[in-house]
């Protein structure tokens, strides 16, 4: 008889939990405490979805140097924007990991400081080429564990255009970055770099710049530097592809703006000349 | 000597069986096989030919079930026996204390070393499989070098077993293994970072504690960095019987001195 009691206590609970779990986000929809549609991810790292997304890119920087940690080399995957990986003599530079910061009279006075070095690598190397697909799946999940990092994406692509020779698929990732963060100007510019310098595909490329100049609203002070050199770097874009379409108002236009943002950089200069010519 | 031989061997023997009798080899392969599987067939960004992420992965699950059932092993060598005091037959033949310490130690250790040959070969099997290269020289030195990881760690839970509870043990011990792993390469530099006393603690650490990461040749087999010349391999072996053996006579006393 108490059997059949605690059965049934147990089927009605277990029914009222179900009600509520359906009811309750239905009545108080407005009232809940996590935003709709967030993902499983989302709920339950929540904030520490950036961190978790960061050490993904630390550990493809990681992979990058041949499994070394915390390494002294200005040629990193951050850094990747402007290196040319194919004219850089790797043979050239060869700095030690982390090891490489101990005096070194500590270091002959330390057996156990010995035997490490020789049993973990201390020199650095770059991984090249087709090797550089060994980076996909921590920038991959770089990129889903956080898709407001925006640096991730920007790592992605060139890894994916400049290193693996498949700038399609950097594209692809580019356009996903530029979907999940809408309001970014560094994504939109970084695609239409991608789509003009390495597809040679204008046409796709001009809308992308037109995005990222909208998109660019530099602060005042030293904090919108960074913006304000973004800007003038689009309109070098915007002037150039204007140019290459005969639209010589455009590009004075740009030139214009562009002195008014940031009159001694270089891209003042290169619109110049491309008037000139 | 050739009863000694019999007693240790017979000890050792019993090990071995316990730790194939409780299937818990079966139970990490098929986890390890869980995890593995569906990474096997991951292409990020649609591009195939990565699989150096997997290699690590699995690695890491080699060395972290590895540790778990090395520690797992010699935390449960004496404390089983005081208990169900199955240890005064033991000593009541003509087997001495030593002779004791001595075979549960060889049983658990040749348990440990004959799973982590499984896992090995298992992992051996896995980068033939997908990258065509089969068992490289590299493999063969981290396996020999990881055994020296095991010589040490289940020295140190037979040592734990006779002093702490089996709860005590495995959290101090695998506090040991993980801080040692994580940080034992840096401890100069947080010696030459930190103020005086701290400095003198981490220094002691330093000298004393058992520099498990010696034994980890994982980031050269990963990213195909050549393999360590053998005098160092000899050293390190060296050094993890020398320091296994001190545990194991630390131990000896102990067990001389504990009321049973």
């Amino acid at each position: 008889m108490r059997e059949k009691l605690h059965i049934c206590i147990c089927v009605l609970c277990v029914l009222l939990a179900v009600t509520l779990g359906r009811g309750v986000p239905l009545l108080f929809s407005e009232g809940m405490p996590q935003a709709p549609g967030e993902d499983v991810l989302h709920l339950i790292l929540g904030d520490a979805r950036q961190e978790l997304s960061a050490a993904m890119l630390e550990k493809a920087e990681e992979y990058f140097h041949g499994g070394l940690r915390d390494v002294d080399c200005e040629y990193g995957l951050e850094s990747c924007e402007g290196h040319d990986h194919e004219a850089h003599d790797h043979e050239a530079h060869g700095h030690e990991g982390h090891a490489g910061e101990e005096g070194a009279a500590a270091k002959a006075r330390d057996p156990w400081a010995w035997v490490d070095r020789r049993i973990h690598a201390q020199e650095h190397r770059h991984l090249e080429g087709n090797q550089s697909v060994e980076l996909l799946p921590w920038i991959w999940a770089a990129c889903r564990a956080a898709p407001q990092n925006v640096q991730a994406f920007q790592t992605g692509s060139y890894v994916l255009a400049k290193m693996a020779g498949r700038p399609e698929e950097g594209v692809r990732l580019l356009e996903e970055g530029v979907r999940a963060n809408p309001n970014d100007a560094e994504l939109s510019f970084s695609l239409g770099e991608l789509l003009l310098n390495t597809l040679k595909d204008a046409a796709r490329a001009e809308p992308c710049f037109i995005s990222a100049f909208e998109k660019c609203r530099p602060a005042d002070g030293p904090d919108g530097d960074e913006a304000r050199l973004l800007k003038v770097r689009t309109l070098f874009y915007l002037g150039y592809l204007a140019k290459r379409r005969g639209d010589l108002a455009r590009v004075r236009a740009c030139l214009a703006e562009a002195e008014a943002v940031s009159p001694g950089h270089a891209s003042v200069r290169g619109l110049r000349k491309l008037l000139e010519k | 000597m050739k009863v000694l031989l019999r007693q240790l061997g017979a000890l050792a023997g019993l090990s071995v069986v316990e730790l194939y009798r409780r299937k818990d080899l079966i139970v990490v392969l098929v986890l390890s096989l869980v995890i593995l599987l569906p990474l096997a067939f991951f292409t990020p960004f649609g591009v195939a030919g990565a699989s150096r992420y997997m290699n690590e992965l699995a690695l890491l699950l080699v060395w972290l079930f590895s540790a778990v059932i090395g520690l797992g092993v010699s935390s449960r060598l004496f404390p089983p026996e005081f208990e169900s005091r199955t240890v005064y037959p033991l000593l009541a033949k003509p087997v001495g204390r030593g002779t004791l310490l001595l075979g549960k130690y060889l049983g658990a250790l040749a348990a440990s070393v004959s799973a982590l040959a499984v896992f090995y070969v298992a992992y051996g099997l896995l980068v033939g499989l997908r990258q065509g290269v089969w068992f490289p020289a590299i493999l063969f030195q981290a396996f020999v070098l990881h055994a020296g990881f095991m010589v040490i760690v289940t020295a140190l839970g037979l040592l734990g077993s006779l002093a702490l509870t089996p709860a005590a043990n495995l959290t101090m011990c695998g506090l040991v293994v993980v801080g040692m792993l994580f940080f034992g390469q840096r401890l100069p530099a947080l010696i030459a970072a930190q103020p005086v006393p701290g400095k003198w603690v981490l220094a002691a650490i330093h000298w004393v504690g058992p520099h498990l990461e010696f034994f980890d040749l994982r980031q050269r087999v990963v990213h195909d960095w050549p393999r360590v010349g053998w005098g160092v391999c000899v050293a390190v072996s060296a050094y993890a019987l020398c320091y296994a053996s001190a545990c194991l006579t630390l131990a000896g006393c102990v067990f001389r001195r504990k009321k049973i």
